[in-house]
């Protein structure tokens, strides 16, 4: 409950002060949603079986933002920062996908 | 991932895909699950904090997926934006473009007066002859006029291949205006483009393009020349070459006399080579097109 709550607290904030990006910052925008997403799906499928951890979530979440943006990163200095990116997307998408499923099962038993 | 959870250790799995499909959740909240089941979790208070932190960071998420909103959202007009802007400098440069031809064909006549009252006679007249001859003046005469179109193009209803040898090819057109040429024309045009010497017949995908701007079907070559040029070209082996492929594959394939027809300028001449017949004399100001 708290969480939705916060959830739409930040979104409605987002949508007031209307914060911008630093221009440097920008090409890791949908990196960091997409791994942000990760730790969400991973958060509420933890909530489902039962075994949600306050603590477990948020470390997830910001060691999923920051790894990602870190490859990214990394790749953008080597010159394969697409390619890295398209493996990260990959990767959460896969595991998006998996807690997806997860999740399906626990609310329409099957 | 090397955690261990529940009672069983957790291996290294060879296919690192099966182990990311079959374990999608952080093996971490198991272990906190257990940890809390055994009695060694937080304290109370130390929960409590760690709420609130989580409603910070969910917060944060809240506010990162409206600033990815609106990224995304404030980057698609400015790419629209640029295509809009791209469009309109094309027809601006189009209209433009007309403008100055308009211009350069006024200029162009303006010059031909001129040149007419300052030289006068002889040396016009022998001007113009070599005007017509090459393409640069518009000519009228009677001669010869050949029509080629496209024949039908059958698609096969299985494979989808389209059969296209009816259709006429730039190869066509060449051979057309060059057999026309070998029988004694002294100016030619298809479909209203009159050929010069530099003049060029190139296919370019499905489209003919004669000296680059595009013709379609059917062909009209319009040749002016001598009275026996339609018998010759008929009876020569552009003639029957034509024939052969309207029997073959049934493109259309025409020639007939016609008389006082005119045939426009070139539109385009490209001076290649400029030689000063007088010696240029050299004087302080600087001189115009002088290059």
């Amino acid at each position: 409950m708290i969480a939705v709550l916060a959830l739409i607290a930040g979104v409605v904030l987002g949508i007031v002060f209307h914060p911008t990006v630093p221009p440097g910052l920008q090409p890791y925008l949908p990196i960091a949603v997409v791994a942000a997403l990760d730790a969400v799906f991973g958060g509420v499928r933890a909530q489902l079986d039962g075994i949600f951890d306050d603590k477990q979530f948020v470390v997830s979440f910001v060691s999923n933002v920051l790894v990602a943006g870190l490859i990214v990163y990394l790749g953008d200095q080597l010159g394969v920062g697409g390619q890295l990116s398209t493996g990260v997307v990959v990767v959460l998408g896969v595991r998006i996908f998996g807690n997806v499923a997860a999740i399906r099962r626990h609310l329409f038993r099957a | 991932m090397t955690a261990t959870g529940g009672g069983e250790r957790r291996t290294f799995t060879p296919d690192f895909l099966t182990e990311l499909f079959r374990n999608p959740l952080d093996p971490g909240y198991a272990d906190a699950a257990e940890r809390k089941a055994r009695g060694e979790g937080p304290s109370p208070n130390a929960r409590k904090t760690y709420r609130t932190i989580m409603a910070v960071t969910l917060v944060l998420l809240g506010v990162l997926l409206v600033m990815a909103y609106r990224q995304t959202m404030e980057d698609e007009p400015a790419r629209t934006r640029a295509h809009a802007t791209l469009v309109e400098q094309v027809q601006d440069r189009r209209v433009s473009n007309g403008e100055l031809q308009e211009r350069a064909e006024s200029l162009r006549a303006e010059v031909a007066g001129l040149r007419e009252r300052e030289l006068g006679g002889a040396a016009v007249q022998r001007l113009r002859d070599l005007e017509a001859a090459t393409g640069l003046a518009p000519v009228r005469g009677s001669g010869a006029k050949v029509t080629l179109a496209d024949g039908a193009t059958t698609i096969n209803p299985v494979t989808g291949d389209r059969r296209t040898e009816a259709q006429v090819k730039d190869t066509d057109l060449q051979l057309a205006s060059n057999a026309l040429w070998a029988a004694g024309a002294e100016a030619i045009a298809i479909n209203g483009e009159r050929l010069t010497a530099t003049s060029t017949i190139r296919q370019a995908g499905e489209a003919i393009l004669v000296d680059f701007r595009p013709v379609t079907s059917p062909y009209e070559i319009v040749a002016l020349g001598p009275d026996d040029l339609e018998s010759e070209f008929r009876d020569g082996y552009a003639g029957r070459f034509f024939a052969e492929l309207v029997k073959r594959y049934g493109m259309s394939f025409d020639a007939a006399e016609v008389d006082d027809v005119t045939l426009d300028a070139a539109t385009e001449l490209k001076l290649r080579v400029a030689k000063p017949i007088t010696p240029l004399v050299p004087s302080s100001s600087p001189s115009e097109g002088g290059r």
